[in-house]
């Protein structure tokens, strides 16, 4: 009888979820003004030594290989691009930043920290999604942790033996949920809640994301895969030409 | 494609200084996020709205339109705040709440009061945001960045990447277009395999455009830098002044407002 009434309830939470979400939500990057000052300052100083490095990293393949900006430009714009796109997913169409996982693991994670900064930089002011306060804290979850962790996932599947796709799938999923996980923690961190503390907050704000976001992380391991076949079977050529960058693929 | 882009370009305060409706916007933004006060929002809210339906003359139905975007996470964000979650309880403290298996989800007092807070203070401080995105075109954000003293290389990378989202942009569209008038996106299975086929085609189309451009360039003396002129602005005195009684202003009302709360 009481495991019924949960059912019945987390039904209801789930569809009162949905029915909050419009069909077009970028529930991922937090808004403009919503982190408090100090906390909007802290995720920028975290993220400064990461964008240095990323420059750097980049100047040097630039002196070696000077076309590479302009590659990188159009990677940037790509990246945007397929953010503005809907995902399909089984709780209705989703944007979401896409380039993520496939940035990681052709341009490396430093790269992808200076790419995604610029990225969320023109999200802001041409879409309003995201802000030029919280910045900082969307570039710590989508430009530095999500491709952190797809990069090293493709790189430890490979060493392990998995098939390509099945590395591929893994690094685009995990990036995508631990940047689910991170923007959480950014949140519970500056709204600790009265009752319980941070973890409680963290708690909150995960489970309200998961309804959306852990389907989205699959749909987007998916789709990782599908670009990747169709770029491995008929484009080879250039994904070896672009190998300059991650010194393997 | 953009509209907020477009608007950017042919609003009435273009001819104004970028670094001027900068100043404004940010000063504004981080009154407005350093007092937490819901009243406070409120009249940066409508000091925004002003200046940009009033003074850069934006269609007052395009913003009530772009003021709506932000909800959706807004919404979500705050409820999650206002919304506590215990297992022993909340005492006289809560407002109204249900218990499952054990777990007290409420509604408190203090809970309530802080999501209101955050409500009003994000949106004050997106529509400091819009007013420099309506008003300020991005490549004119880009030279407040470069005066700002941000490494060449970022600035740069900016630029190009600003000058191919529409490239890119045009380019997915018509993908789009064309898949979907074929059924593309008619089931989820579908859905899939074209927006994958969708994405993998533009990442081509980039890589092959990006060699091609590099190509044009050297062939013209490319030597690492892209060096363009900035459209000269005067500095407007009359602005200036302006804009320091209004920021004052508001910071004295402000303060009054945090003392009055406080005494």
């Amino acid at each position: 009888m009481k495991t019924r009434k949960t059912l019945v309830y987390t039904v209801f939470y789930i569809l009162g979820v949905m029915l909050l979400l419009p069909p077009n939500a970028y529930a991922m990057h937090i808004m403009e003004g919503y982190l408090p000052i100090n906390w909007a300052g802290i995720w920028f100083a975290m993220v400064i030594p990461f964008i240095f490095l990323g420059l750097r990293s980049i100047q040097k393949t630039i002196n070696t290989n000077p076309g590479l900006k302009m590659l990188l430009g159009l990677a940037g714009a790509f990246a945007f691009v397929l953010s503005s796109l809907k995902i399909p997913s089984v709780t209705g169409s989703c944007s979401h930043p896409t380039g993520v996982g496939l940035g990681a693991i052709m341009f490396g994670p430093m790269t992808m920290s200076v790419l995604g900064c610029i990225v969320l930089i023109f999200q802001a002011v041409l879409l309003a999604h995201g802000g030029i306060t919280t910045l900082g804290a969307n570039t710590f979850s989508m430009g530095v942790v999500g491709p952190i962790v797809s990069y090293f996932v493709y790189r430890l599947a490979k060493k392990l033996g998995a098939p390509i796709w099945l590395s591929v799938f893994l690094a685009a999923a995990l990036g995508d949920l631990l940047t689910y996980i991170t923007t959480s923690l950014q949140l519970a961190l500056a709204f600790p809640a009265q009752y319980g503390g941070i973890l409680a907050s963290l708690v909150k704000f995960m489970g309200v994301f998961a309804v959306t976001q852990v389907p989205l992380a699959i749909s987007e391991g998916i789709l990782t895969v599908v670009v990747f076949n169709v770029l491995m079977s008929y484009n080879k050529q250039e994904l070896q030409e672009l190998s300059v960058l991650t010194k393997e693929v | 494609m953009l509209n907020i882009d477009g608007f950017a370009y042919t609003n009435r305060l273009r001819q104004v200084h970028p670094l001027e409706k900068a100043a404004f916007a940010f000063i504004t933004m981080f009154l407005c996020i350093g007092f937490s006060l819901p009243v406070f929002s409120c009249i940066i809210i409508l000091l925004m709205a002003y200046a940009i339906i009033g003074l850069a003359r934006i269609p007052m139905k395009v913003y009530l339109k772009l003021m709506s975007l932000p909800l959706s996470f807004l919404s979500i964000g705050v409820l999650t705040i206002a919304v506590s979650i215990s297992t022993h309880g909340f005492g006289a403290a809560q407002l109204a709440g249900i218990t499952i298996s054990g777990i007290n989800i409420g509604i408190t007092h203090s809970g309530l009061h802080s999501a209101a807070g955050l409500f009003f203070k994000s949106l004050g401080a997106v529509s400091c945001l819009y007013f420099l995105s309506l008003t300020t075109p991005a490549v004119e954000i880009v030279d407040v960045m470069r005066k700002l003293k941000i490494p060449a290389l970022f600035i740069e990378l900016t630029d190009l990447i600003y000058r191919f989202i529409f490239v890119m942009l045009a380019t997915a569209e018509d993908i789009y277009t064309s898949q979907s008038s074929r059924w593309g996106y008619a089931s989820l299975k579908n859905s899939m395999k074209s927006l994958g086929q969708l994405t993998a085609a533009l990442f081509i189309k980039a890589y092959h455009r990006s060699q091609t451009l590099f190509t044009a360039l050297s062939s013209r003396g490319y030597n690492g830098r892209l060096n363009v002129l900035a459209p000269e602005y005067t500095v407007s005195v009359i602005n200036i002044v302006i804009i320091a009684i209004v920021e004052s202003t508001l910071a004295i009302t402000a303060i009054l407002l945090e003392m009055g709360k406080i005494g």
